[in-house]
């Protein structure tokens, strides 16, 4: 027999572990995904698309929420652009004070949730029109205006406020590398300043300027709980808000098929972001050496700049939290800095007071939530980048063609997903008894698996970053020193990937504690989570409760933010000079 | 022409470069050569009209284009100059084509010049091929061409080069020498030209400006360079090999081996490679050494030993045989004599 007949006897080397990754992402990917289009092609229920699109009920089922979503997706795009790209000319092309704080600042609104901003808007400018107490404004004799108060302008500012970061992170890093030679060789032409900022710098950061703003829009797209709290009370409705009603409701095909239609619109725009960031003419193609950075001189208009640049990143971090704060002490949002109570953390029931309900840290059900929130949020980090990991390693060593292709995808294919779809698939392939298996629906096993798939994406990405050191020339200076296999994850391995791993440990973790959008779906009274209380509070009109329980999530997620900031160091290349 | 009258420059407090004066001909191939930091870089951005002169004036031919005492600097565009950035600085969202053409637009040329300028350039450069790629898609080496290709497109009268080789492999390194020559002699145009790698200099320059501490300490020819260091930091940067500095004390190498044509001299006296001998034993005029090198080089050897902690270099047959017990002989005068300060004596 010839080697060559008797490799042939062997399967591939890492077969296994590819189709095991392959089965487990079909399990959390592809079959949510599945089922929910197939239970809407359903003989029996595919009425349901002709509802939706093309009856009497589907100007308010799909067309108005739709076009809503697409004013809101567009606005917040442009909005995004136009601030975050601001502030990034300011912090990589100019001679601005405080670049690095302000640097630092405008990454953080995306840390905080968006319903703690939606909230905290509520709190200044809510006016009595719903019910309930007005807010500050009000409060000091101001009328707010009801297209202030709630609906589509409120509900853009406040995701506008919160996704800005993500388009400031993509065009800094694309102005961080128009370096100053670009600029140089341009006028060394002759060419006019005007000519230089429209022929040059421009198109060069135009591919990251339209990839951030295809980001912000499919976030804003995605987002329920901004035009949930913010838009619902005034019956303005988003896909994402009217899917979550029609599933509330019990028409779930209807909402099937908002839930795919929505993936749909929402992975149109990501997908042409991805396109042409990635495109020949991208701008990450180049990395030539040399060129000193050139600081654009402010000259007079320093100082105001630096003063617009600082309040709004005042106004879109810290002023949240300042204002939810309070608000969680006051027991009139309209008289929000007096009459402070703890009350709506610490006090005990009292019919008298906030209809009889016990502050947050006095009320069981919150223990509850708190207790397996935080428990959710170990078991999904943990088990999200174990299999992060094992994915890596399958796709960066154990190659095999066809399986490695479909891996890769579809281990990157949630993050497409609005999280409220998602949540709705896996009501759809869970919700129900699978043979002789259980229905998962209700229980903290379901919301772990959503929320694990979701996690996927950037869990494989750290994966693979702890992978290149395992099989790097590292780890081969130490295999030539004749140390084992354990012994050098030990000393190698495991002290250089680990910063990286913790990091990526609790960024899941605050992921997964201030996720709304795919728990909102999931959730029942018997596995509360934190950030659907806080919702609940919210629209039953229990602002301060909700306002402190955002406040336990916020404290929780910033904690564990700062510490995986501090274990990655900072990489914020624009910031060099 | 290309003249510079007492030139300066400072960054706040630093003085990047300081009275520096020179002047060469037109289609002159000049070298500003010095160690990162000597203000090579500095001079060439304001010859370019990206930096202003704190001290001096630039003239091209007999028109002033920057005077520091007026204030008056011209713009970059309207100096007739072109300059090669480090980086290559295309413009990544233009085809090779586009970044060549965009000069001529600005320029305001008809749209047939444009297109025949294109050609000839990219032509001239041997990367007419790529005219409609990106260059995010081609190699180092080719963006290096294209870069060279949308200098000259515009035929400026003064090419400027900012370390345009720096980026290459050594053997591309090479070759693009040879190209950047044969580009200079068909335009005709001055050039300047900054590098650290002397190499570089000696094979490219019609003149060498070598700079150190932001002033001029030796411009010369690359011959005059080699045969007449002004100064030991010219002589130890320039050659190759660069020639041994050896010290003197009180008319004694190294303070010990008394060299008569040297009476009482303190600093330090130049030997070449190629008079330094080689000797098995000592002797009045030979000192131990611990060989380090040996490397064979075009039928000789370049034989390389420590002695009192500083390496010397002879250079040698390569059939001489190495002598065990290592010793090196020097000549009776040294070629050249730099007193502590580094300044020559004779």
């Amino acid at each position: 027999m010839t080697t060559r007949a008797f490799r042939q006897l062997h399967l591939p080397k890492g077969l296994g572990l590819n189709l095991v990754v392959l089965l487990v992402l079909v399990l959390l990917v592809a079959a949510p995904l599945l089922t929910i289009l197939m239970q809407t092609l359903d003989p029996d229920r595919i009425g349901a698309w002709r509802d939706v699109l093309a009856s009497p009920l589907s100007p308010n089922l799909f067309w108005r929420p739709a076009a809503n979503t697409m004013i809101l997706g567009f606005g917040v795009a442009i909005g995004c652009i136009l601030i975050g790209g601001f502030l990034a000319w300011l912090v990589v092309m100019t001679d601005m004070p405080y670049r690095g704080l302000i640097g630092f600042l405008a990454t953080l609104p995306f840390m905080i949730p968006s319903f703690a901003t939606a909230l905290a808007w509520g709190t200044v400018f809510r006016n009595g029109r719903v019910g309930g107490g007005g807010g500050l404004l009000e409060g000091i004799g101001i009328n707010v205006p009801d297209a202030l108060a709630w609906g589509m302008i409120p509900t853009m500012i406040v995701l506008i406020a919160h996704y800005y970061a993500l388009a400031f992170t993509v065009i800094a890093a694309a102005l961080a590398t128009v370096n100053g030679d670009l600029v140089e060789a341009a006028q060394m032409t002759g060419a006019s300043r005007k000519r230089v900022l429209f022929g040059i710098v421009l198109p060069v950061v135009m591919p990251a300027i339209i990839a951030g703003g295809s980001l912000c829009f499919a976030a804003a797209v995605s987002n329920f709980a901004a035009p949930a709290l913010l838009g619902l009370p005034v019956r303005m409705q988003t896909l994402s808000t009217r899917l979550f009603g029609m599933i509330e409701i019990g028409q779930v095909e209807r909402g099937y098929v908002l839930a795919i239609l929505l993936i749909v619109i929402s992975a149109v725009f990501l997908a042409f972001g991805n396109r042409i960031l990635s495109g020949r003419r991208s701008f990450a193609t180049i990395s030539g050496k040399g060129g000193r950075a050139r600081r654009f001189a402010l000259g007079g208009a320093r100082l105001p700049l630096t003063a617009i640049a600082l309040l709004i990143c005042l106004l879109t971090t810290i002023m949240p939290i300042i204002l939810l704060i309070a608000a969680s002490l006051a027991p009139m949002a309209s008289a929000l800095f007096s009459d402070w109570t703890l009350h709506f953390w610490i006090g005990a029931t009292d019919p008298a007071f906030a209809r009889g309900q016990a502050g947050v840290l006095n009320n069981p059900q919150l223990l509850r939530a708190l207790a397996l929130t935080m428990g959710l949020g170990a078991v999904v980090a943990l088990i999200a980048n174990v299999i992060g990991i094992l994915i890596a390693v399958a796709l960066t060593r154990h190659r095999l063609r066809g399986i490695s292709e479909a891996v890769s995808q579809l281990s990157f294919l949630p993050m497409l997903l609005p999280g409220i779809a998602f949540g709705a698939a896996y009501i759809a392939l869970y919700g129900a008894p699978i043979g002789p298996l259980p229905a998962l629906y209700g229980t903290s096993t379901l919301l772990s698996l959503a929320l694990t798939a979701a996690m996927l994406p950037f869990a494989v990405q750290t994966g693979r970053a702890t992978v290149a050191q395992i099989s790097g020339d590292i780890d081969e200076a130490a295999r030539l020193t004749g140390a084992g296999f354990f012994r050098r994850i030990g000393a190698i391995t495991l002290p250089l990937a680990s910063r990286g791993l913790i990091a990526s440990l609790l960024l899941c973790f605050v992921n997964v504690i201030s996720d709304l959008a795919i728990v909102v779906l999931l959730y029942t009274p018997t596995t509360p989570l934190l950030s659907v209380l806080s919702y609940r509070y919210a629209s039953d009109g229990f602002h301060q409760f909700a306002n402190a329980v955002t406040l336990v999530i916020l404290a929780i997620s910033t904690l564990a933010a700062g510490l995986a900031a501090l274990l990655r160091g900072r990489n914020r290349p624009w910031l060099s000079s | 022409m290309i003249t510079l009258d007492n030139l300066g420059k400072t960054f706040g407090t630093a003085m990047a470069v300081q009275d520096v004066s020179l002047s060469v001909p037109e289609g002159a191939f000049l070298v500003l050569l010095g160690p990162s930091g000597c203000g090579k870089t500095t001079i060439l951005r304001m010859l370019a009209g990206l930096e202003h002169p704190t001290a001096g004036v630039i003239r091209f031919d007999d028109k002033i284009i920057a005077d520091a005492a007026r204030g008056f600097t011209l713009e970059p565009g309207r100096r007739d100059a072109g300059l090669v950035f480090q980086s290559y600085a295309l413009w990544p969202h233009m085809s090779v084509a586009g970044n060549v053409a965009w000069p001529l637009r600005v320029a305001g040329l008809s749209r047939d010049e444009q297109r025949a300028r294109v050609a000839e350039a990219l032509e001239m450069l041997g990367v007419a091929g790529l005219a409609a790629r990106y260059p995010g898609e081609i190699s180092g080496g080719q963006q290096q061409r294209v870069a060279i290709a949308r200098m000259i497109a515009p035929r400026p009268k003064v090419l400027l080069f900012d370390e345009p080789l720096s980026n290459l492999d050594a053997t591309l390194r090479v070759e693009m020498r040879t190209e950047l020559l044969r580009v200079h002699r068909a335009t005709k145009a001055t050039a300047v030209y900054v590098t650290h790698d002397q190499i570089e200099a000696m094979t490219m320059a019609t003149h060498v400006a070598v700079l150190n501490g932001g002033r001029v300490e030796q411009f010369d020819t690359p011959e005059r360079l080699l045969s007449d260091p002004a100064s030991a930091f010219v002589a130890r940067f320039i050659g190759t090999p660069p020639a041994n500095l050896i010290p003197v004390q009180d008319g004694a190498w190294f303070g010990t081996l008394p060299c008569p044509a040297l009476p009482g001299a303190n600093g330090h006296g130049m030997v070449r490679a190629e008079d330094l001998m080689m000797a098995d034993a000592p002797g009045p005029d030979a000192v131990a050494a611990q060989l380090v090198e040996v490397v064979p080089m075009a039928g000789r050897r370049l034989v390389t030993g420590m002695v009192q902690g500083q390496r010397l270099t002879a250079v040698t047959d390569a059939a001489h045989p190495i002598p065990a017990d290592l010793h090196f002989r020097l000549p009776p005068t040294p070629s050249a004599v730099f007193d502590a300060e580094g300044r020559r004596l004779s």
